[in-house]
């Protein structure tokens, strides 16, 4: 198994373990001509949720970009993401996960990656940006496990260089 | 006769946040975490993350996606635990690689490094009754 020399020094603990009080999960729908996670973002604040993880668990997409991973050639990151690829719709999501916390400036930030396919039938998937999803007349379903007493938070990490989810306590 | 279905009662219950650091296998991180915070059985509820390069089970093959920066797209499973009470993971999803490349498989104990980060969250599952696994 092949590793890389990260830009910092090794952190520990390896593994990083919070616990979350168990909560009621949500399924949400949205309709329509909104974007999937800006859409997700305001519908969960609206009910007073702003730390969960998040199963996609159907969306039609009228358009959308993604981005996957590559070397960084400026050397000060061990990857990083390419310029993104854009696809026109219909495209159909096959499965997504998120995670739903406060990123760097405080704003509630959903990290998703995703799988889809296009209308030709070719599978696609990467990084979603916000911004970038517009759902078409489907709409999107989503899973929502709300999370209490500990979540994720981004804080950034000197280890890899980059501001990065991290499991928190959150204060009651 | 042997059965064609069991069926086992129960509920969710504790959730772990979890982020697991570079350079660690993705199946082993998510064991030792098991094995470490007492969860003897668990469910994928959502994870997202990157790895250095990927080893993906499907039948007899094993695919070997070179990386780095590999983006783990879906990612489901449980972790159960063996004769011995040692917690195993069978995790399986999908990936893309750095050109846009998707695959899918269940993910090769010892052979997925964790490129970045891996953000996963865990929910403890509760057999009603005493469980064989």
């Amino acid at each position: 198994m092949r590793t890389l020399t990260q830009p910092g020094a090794p952190l520990q603990p390896r593994l990083l373990v919070e616990w979350a009080a168990p909560a009621e999960d949500l399924r949400v729908r949205l309709s329509a001509g909104q974007d999937l996670l800006c859409g997700l973002v305001t519908a969960l604040a609206s009910r007073g949720v702003d730390h969960a993880a998040v199963q996609v668990i159907a969306a039609d997409i009228a358009r959308m970009a993604y981005l996957t991973g590559a070397e960084d050639p400026s050397g000060a990151r061990v990857a990083t993401y390419g310029p993104p690829s854009h696809l026109e719709g219909p495209v159909t999501l096959l499965g997504a996960n998120g995670i739903l916390g406060p990123g760097p400036d405080g704003d509630t930030l959903l990290h998703c990656h995703a799988v889809v396919v296009d209308a030709a039938g070719r599978l696609h998937g990467g990084h979603l940006p916000p911004g970038d999803c517009l759902l078409g007349a489907g709409g999107a379903v989503a899973l929502v496990t709300p999370l209490r007493d500990a979540a994720f938070a981004v804080a950034y990490d000197s280890e890899t260089n980059y501001p990065l989810f991290q499991p928190r306590k959150i204060p009651a | 006769m042997s059965e064609t279905a069991v069926f086992e009662e129960g509920r969710l219950g504790r959730i772990a946040v979890v982020r697991i650091r570079p350079n660690e296998d993705l199946v082993m991180a998510v064991e030792a975490a098991c094995r470490e915070h007492g969860l003897s059985r668990a469910v994928v509820r959502s994870a997202v993350g990157s790895l250095v390069d990927a080893a993906l089970e499907a039948g007899d093959r094993v695919i070997e996606v070179p990386g780095p920066g590999i983006e783990i797209l879906t990612l489901a499973g449980e972790v159960r635990c063996d004769a011995e009470g040692a917690p195993r993971a069978d995790l399986r999803g999908t990936i893309a690689d750095g050109k846009a490349q998707v695959y899918g498989g269940r993910f090769r104990r010892g052979a997925n490094p964790i490129c970045i980060t891996l953000e996963l969250v865990l929910q403890e599952w509760l057999p009603a009754r005493p469980a064989d696994d």
